[in-house]
């Protein structure tokens, strides 16, 4: 068998391993980690397609470079000259054509892929997300909620209405494999379809910041009787807050404030509010202050006017010219109940 | 071809495509006012363009035979305009992005605030400012250099009566009328922003421009050019034109294009 | 002091300086806040500009870079206070939180270059033609050994190798930054760049942000810096010219590198900045002073980038030699063309985008700006418009040195050279529409992405060209592989995994679970390391006796390779799979529950493994320069040009000019070779 021979069998063999290789760590017919939209799905197919490509084209270099390495070598302390062969029209032609159709194909079930990733079901329905530095929040308009988690029904599309209230950020659970960027002064959209129940995490995309890699929020992908509880139960919440520490809560969760202070001692990249109020709080330039509603009120209006020692300065807390007075006497009447 | 004439019908030349030039300029002022054709102002700042290109900056010269010896002063001379259109096609592309910026933040919408008087004046001034260049450098081929010290002299103060215009008039006009670069306004949109950007890149050339013009004629003040040397002289010359012809891309781009709001 | 040995001179000047500096910055702090903040800015910046000047003068004197630093702090600071005077005129604050104030700081930066400029001498001859004076057509050397490399000189040779060092430098400095940040990565949770952290004014997090970027951006102008000083050393001896076209010019395109490098790495001390390498609005419109500096430094770089590509373009056009023909040039011309096209044109647009941003910032205009009416995804296109076509910058010449050195190890003519040579253009000239394949999440116009997909593929059709090719000119050879060629081989299996991993970023719907995680990381890793990294390390192999007369040692930079090549293709494999599992780029911290500790601890380890590599690599080049093995003949048996005459090579280049006679890779036949020396033409020629 001449060289050639050899070397296209090689090739077939490479190709085989290859792809089998890439198969057994999870990579070929889909991507990583598990799909859970049907979006996913034909995403992967296009995957699993790019990936048998792949596979040939990296065997079709790689074997014959290496075969000729073994095989073509000069002796050592040998220096004679190969063969005089300057080219081949025809060859070149060859290997201009068939990758020019290889990738017009690639491109063709790429816009093909595109279109189904796109479809748009007309039962879909809207959550209006937030995006701030950092953290989400999503408001479902059909029943005035507003939570910092995602709850999905499995099999019905949804359409995700995002906005940002600073800086870039992108939406993104890697499970249904579709990212979005949202982008301050546009509304962009996100219409995705869950279809296997199990709690992930919306992973923003975006360096948007100190804390961007924290800016994970919960998506949870229901069936149909556990959203519609789950609903139920966040009209009830927010009927009962009608209290001023009820708004409060509220609005700290539409604020985002959450994002970066939690209520229950943990770090997060603001100071806790558990047990924030009536102690004392050390700043920065390294006096101490009572946080009393004044102090509270002042740290919310111009959160650069007292740092908090260990905290960067200038705050990464951004101001929120938008809250009224009252507002903020009721976050403040919330904060008090951490305790 | 314009090579091989002699020093009369070069001049005489210059003054036929001055002529054109102000004529489309005008055409260009009154289609706009008239009536909304963009398309119109496109092809018509196109065709001025190649005008200036070709009989005011010479284009046609980069394929001009500069004979076999490298160490002549007519090779090394071919060898520094190809460096100098690269410059240019490079800083051209500075102005592209203005222009690609503008289009998208304004689409057809312009300020309303510029006074169509002065933009046409300041227009008018620099493009007499070339046709005077244009002289200059002429004379200077037929080792005139007074008429080139003149010539040159008067290319100055029309670029720098050009760049008063802009800077000291315009911005403060168009100022007073409410279009500001917003120290923190927020109401005052883009318009202000893409409007003092490319003047303001543009005067920043006219000056460069300038401090160029001085250069190349205080040497001829002190006999630095001959007849057959002074690529210094064409130098300045094609980068004047440069200037001129970024903004006849410019002024359309500014003032005629689209409704004013 | 006298007779001390330079170095350890200026090593000493270092220490002594940079205490002293870091006294003043103290002072400084002092002055202007009333109190004494020992891990501030100020001291920190203060300390490195003293102790670099510092380390240069003591060196080689107060002439050259020294000169040059010198000016540029004393710029700085005279520019800075003029404005702050101006400020306080006006009734602002004249000073701020990093003594000066941000206009302070960029005008300060401005004139600090410009003073760079005027210290270390490069523009002297324009100052006297202006003033209408003559200036000699060479220069003789102040010094004619080592020394002349830290003062301004004309000669392409000289500037080439300038070029080389600094973006070697700069390469450690960008290692050592990823290898910082690689260390924090290691784990899940923060244990090195904590919260707790405070250096410069910003903590772990925030100088994590800082390094990452910066690790991005002076790698990229190392790369700039790399390409240049391989093109500038050895393409006017391919076309048997005396020099480049414009020789001052070009002087010029290097010396204000270095400002550039300083402005870019004096980002770090004031504040940082937390945007990448890409720098988008509005997060950069937030960000503190540092994002001004790196805008600034970037911008100064590509007006190096730009001048230098219109001097290759001049002196290719102009300055061959009698019988070279466009399609007799050495295929490596071709690869320094494309690339100097894209380099000349683009680039303007990545200083624009990073112009307006800086204008956004100083004065309120609202380009980027959507609560002004700007538009954040306009610095998007313009950005890319650029950063896309650069990547070929960074390729192209590697893959030109790839072109030119396989046929003088296997001795066998490139295979389809006229192919090759335009896939060059090909690939520059497809590489400028399809910029908006970074932007496919962005939000921007939906009927955009599916043409854009297109463009992107089509890439792939000439750049298959060149690996078919190179696959052919292999096949039959008669193989040998010492340093150089080992890294050419290298470079294309990984330059291959790079491009077919660009596939699948390039359609849209794989692109959207792809862009930004680890998968895009890894991509742009073996892009980067196997068409210029590694092609890096092969010229250097290569071309290193043709400047010094001596070879580097065989055994170590085998060693180089067989540490770097295996650490190298295991990184960058991992950061595709932990990319597919959810890893994000540019954060500081990643989920426990995705389960890639493991394997990011391997890649921390497998970073250092490459960082020992490269130390090999450092050692053996600067023992090689006086220690190494001598070869001054033809030590490749190459057809080339430059290898026909002895090595090092002699000043003017060659002294009798040559006429090209046959092909460039005509290995294989017995007769006359590719050039032929033409005898008492009176001597010199240009
Ligand atoms: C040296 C640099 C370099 C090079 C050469 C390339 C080459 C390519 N790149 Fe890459 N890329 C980068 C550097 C580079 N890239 C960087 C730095 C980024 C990230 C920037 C950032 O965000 O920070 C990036 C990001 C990037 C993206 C954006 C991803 C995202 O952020 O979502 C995309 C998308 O299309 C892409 C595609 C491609 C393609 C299609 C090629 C093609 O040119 C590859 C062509 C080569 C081959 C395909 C292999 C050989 C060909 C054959 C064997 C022939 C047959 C092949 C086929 C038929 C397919 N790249
Ligand atoms: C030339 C280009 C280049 C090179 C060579 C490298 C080299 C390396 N890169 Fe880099 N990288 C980029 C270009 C490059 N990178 C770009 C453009 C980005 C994007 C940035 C962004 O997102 O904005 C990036 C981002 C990037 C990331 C992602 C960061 C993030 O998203 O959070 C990571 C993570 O692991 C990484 C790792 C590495 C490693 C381990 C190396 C190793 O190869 C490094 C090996 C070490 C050395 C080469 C130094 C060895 C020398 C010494 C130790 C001597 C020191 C001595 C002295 C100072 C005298 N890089
Ligand atoms: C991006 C993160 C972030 C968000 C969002 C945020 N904060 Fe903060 N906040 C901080 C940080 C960091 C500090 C400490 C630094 C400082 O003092 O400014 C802080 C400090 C405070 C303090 C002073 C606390 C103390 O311990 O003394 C109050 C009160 C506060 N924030 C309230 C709010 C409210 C109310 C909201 C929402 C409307 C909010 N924050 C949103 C990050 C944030
Ligand atoms: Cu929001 Cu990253
Ligand atoms: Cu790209």
């Amino acid at each position: 068998m001449g060289h050639f021979g050899i070397v296209g069998i090689l090739v077939i063999l490479m190709t085989v391993l290859t792809y089998f290789g890439l198969d057994a760590a999870g990579l070929a017919k889909q991507m990583h980690p598990v799909a859970a939209s049907a979006q996913a799905a034909s995403i992967d197919q296009l995957w699993h397609w790019e990936m048998m490509v792949i596979s040939f084209l990296f065997s079709l270099i790689v074997v014959p470079m290496v075969y000729s390495l073994a095989v073509f070598r000069q002796k050592k302390g040998e220096l004679k000259d190969g063969e005089h062969i300057e080219g081949n029209t025809q060859l070149e032609i060859t290997w201009t054509v068939i990758p020019l159709f290889t990738v017009i194909a690639f491109a063709y079930f790429g816009a093909y892929s595109l279109g189904e990733v796109r479809r748009v079901d007309p039962d879909a329905f809207v959550v209006n997300v937030q995006a701030r530095q950092f953290s989400w929040t999503f408001e479902y308009p059909e029943y005035g909620v507003v939570s910092t988690e995602l709850h999905l029904p499995v099999g019905r599309q949804v359409v995700l209405k995002m906005e940002s209230a600073d800086v870039i950020h992108s939406f993104w659970v890697p499970e249904f494999r579709v990212k979005q960027d949202v982008v301050p002064g546009r509304v962009t959209e996100y219409r995705i379809t869950p279809t296997k129940e199990g709690s992930y995490k919306v992973r923003c995309a975006e360096l948007c910041g100190v804390s961007h890699a924290y800016m994970e929020n919960k998506v949870i992908v229901d069936s149909q009787a556990q959203y519609e509880a789950w609903v139920a139960e966040q009209v009830k919440l927010a009927a009962e807050a009608q209290t001023p520490e009820g708004q409060g809560k509220l609005l700290a969760t539409k604020n985002a404030c959450v994002g970066c202070h939690s209520a229950d001692g943990t770090a997060m990249t603001g100071p806790t509010w558990f047990n924030l109020y009536g102690s004392q709080v050390s700043l920065a330039d390294g006096s101490t202050v009572t946080a009393d509603e004044a102090f509270l009120t002042e740290s919310i209006r111009d959160p650069n006017a007292s740092i908090v020692a260990t905290f960067a300065s200038p705050s990464v807390m951004p101001p929120y010219p938008q809250l009224t007075d009252e507002e903020i006497a009721n976050i403040i009447a919330y904060i008090k109940t951490l305790k | 071809m314009a090579h091989s004439q002699d020093k009369h019908s070069a001049l005489g030349q210059g003054v036929t495509i001055f002529i054109y030039l102000a004529i489309l300029t005008l055409l260009e002022y009154f289609v706009a006012v008239s009536f909304n054709a963009t398309s119109l102002l496109v092809v018509m700042a196109v065709s001025k363009a190649a005008l200036v290109m070709y009989y005011y900056m010479h284009i046609y010269k980069l394929g001009a035979d500069d004979g076999a010896d490298p160490h002549s002063y007519a090779y090394k001379t071919g060898t520094n305009r190809f460096g100098l259109w690269l410059f240019l096609l490079s800083d051209g592309f500075v102005f592209a992005g203005l222009l690609a910026t503008r289009i998208n933040l304004l689409g057809f919408t312009r300020p309303h605030q510029l006074s169509q008087i002065l933009g046409l004046g300041v227009t008018a001034v620099l493009l007499i400012s070339s046709f005077f260049m244009n002289r200059g450098e002429t004379a200077m081929k037929y080792g005139d250099r007074k008429g080139f010290m003149l010539n040159t002299a008067i290319t100055f103060l029309l670029g720098l009566g050009f760049f008063i215009g802009v800077i000291f008039v315009e911005w403060r006009l168009a100022a007073a009328e409410g279009l500001t670069a917003s120290f923190g306004n927020p109401a005052d949109g883009p318009m202000g922003a893409v409007f003092y950007i490319m003047t303001g890149m543009h005067a920043f050339h006219v000056l460069t421009g300038l401090i160029f013009l001085y250069v190349v004629w205080n040497n001829a003040r002190k006999g630095v050019y001959t007849a057959e040397k002074h690529w210094g002289v064409e130098a300045a010359a094609v980068y004047w034109h440069f200037v001129d012809l970024v903004w006849i891309f410019f002024y359309p781009a500014l003032y005629l294009i689209g409704t004013a709001v | 002091m006298k007779n001390m040995n330079p170095f350890w001179r200026g090593m000493l000047a270092l220490l002594v300086f940079s205490l002293a500096g870091y006294g003043v910055g103290l002072g400084l702090d002092v002055l202007v806040d009333g109190k004494v903040n020992f891990s501030g800015p100020v001291p920190g910046v203060f300390a490195l500009f003293f102790g670099f000047t510092a380390f240069f003068l003591g060196v080689f004197g107060y002439r050259g870079i020294t000169r040059g630093l010198v000016w540029q702090v004393v710029g700085t600071l005279i520019g800075g206070l003029f404005v702050a005077l101006i400020r306080l005129v006006m009734g602002l604050p004249a000073f701020g939180d990093f003594f000066f104030t941000e206009p302070s700081w960029v005008f300060g930066g401005l004139t600090g270059v410009l003073s760079f400029i005027v210290g270390v001498g490069v523009v002297d001859d324009w100052i006297k033609w202006a003033r209408g004076l003559d200036t000699p057509e060479h220069h003789e050397e102040h010094y004619s050994d080592w020394r002349k490399y830290f003062g301004v000189s004309v000669d392409h040779k000289v500037i080439g190798v300038q070029y080389t060092v600094t973006a070697l430098l700069l390469i450690a400095v960008g290692g050592l930054f990823a290898l910082i940040f690689r260390t924090e990565l290691a784990a899940s949770k923060l244990q090195f760049l904590t919260d707790q952290t405070q250096l410069f004014g910003q903590n772990g997090p925030q100088l994590f942000n800082t390094l990452m970027s910066l690790h991005g951006m002076i790698m990229i102008v190392s790369i700039l810096l790399g390409i240049s000083g391989i093109i500038n050393y050895v393409v006017p001896l391919l076309l048997g010219a005396q020099d480049m076209a414009f020789p001052r010019l070009n002087a010029f395109s290097y010396w204000i590198a270095v400002p550039a490098a300083v402005l870019l790495l004096s980002s770090l001390f004031l504040g940082g900045f937390d945007t990448g390498w890409t720098g988008y609005p509005p997060l950069s419109a937030r960000a503190p002073v540092g994002m001004q500096m790196f805008f600034l430094g970037v911008f100064v770089a590509g007006w190096s980038s730009v001048l230098s590509a219109l001097n290759v373009l001049v002196t290719v056009v102009r300055m061959r030699s009698v019988g070279m023909t466009a399609m007799k040039m050495p295929i490596f011309v071709w690869a320094s063309v494309a690339t100097s096209l894209i380099a000349l044109t683009a680039t303007q647009f990545i200083g624009l985008s990073f112009q307006l941003v800086m204008f956004q910032r100083l004065f309120g205009m609202g380009f980027f700006d959507a609560a002004k009416g700007g538009n954040p995804i306009l610095f998007q296109h313009l950005f890319w418009f650029y950063s896309h076509p650069a990547v070929y910058v960074f390729v192209l010449p590697g893959l030109g040195v790839i072109s030119e050195l396989l046929p003088v190890f296997v001795r066998k003519p490139l295979f389809g050279y006229r192919w090759v040579a335009m896939s060059s253009l090909g690939i520059a000239l497809v590489g400028f529409l399809v910029w908006a394949h970074h932007m496919f999440t962005s939000g921007m116009n939906e009927y955009l992405r599916v043409p854009f997909m297109y463009s992107t593929l089509l890439v792939a059709v000439p750049t298959g060209v060149k690996f078919f090719s190179w696959v052919a000119t292999i096949w039959k050879g008669r193989i040998s592989t010492p340093t150089p060629m080992l890294f050419a081989l290298g470079a294309i299996v990984v330059f291959l995994l790079g491009g077919l991993t660009g596939p699948p970023n390039a359609t849209v719907s794989t692109d959207l679970h792809l862009h930004d995680t680890y998968f895009i990381v890894g991509h742009f890793h073996d892009t980067i390391f196997g068409g210029f990294v590694f092609p890096f390390f092969a010229a250097l192999y290569y071309w290193f006796p043709k400047a010094t007369g001596r070879r580097m040692n065989e055994t170590l930079g085998k060693i180089h390779f067989w540490l770097m090549t295996p650490s190298f293709l295991f990184l960058t494999l991992g950061m595709m799979y932990v990319g597919l599992i959810g890893m994000r780029r540019r954060i500081v911290d990643y989920d426990p529950a995705l389960l890639i500790d493991g394997w990011h601890l391997a890649l921390t380890v497998s970073a250092f493994l490459i960082a020992i590599s490269v130390l090999v690599f450092f050692y053996n080049f600067f023992y090689s320069i006086k220690n190494g093995e001598k070869a001054e003949g033809n030590l490749w048996h190459s057809r080339s040009p430059e290898w026909q005459v002895p090595s090092p090579m002699p000043v003017h280049n060659y002294d009798r000019p040559f006429e090209v006679v046959g092909e460039p890779y005509d290995y294989g036949l017995n007769d006359a070779g590719y050039v032929k020396f033409i005898e008492s033409a009176g001597g010199k020629h240009g």
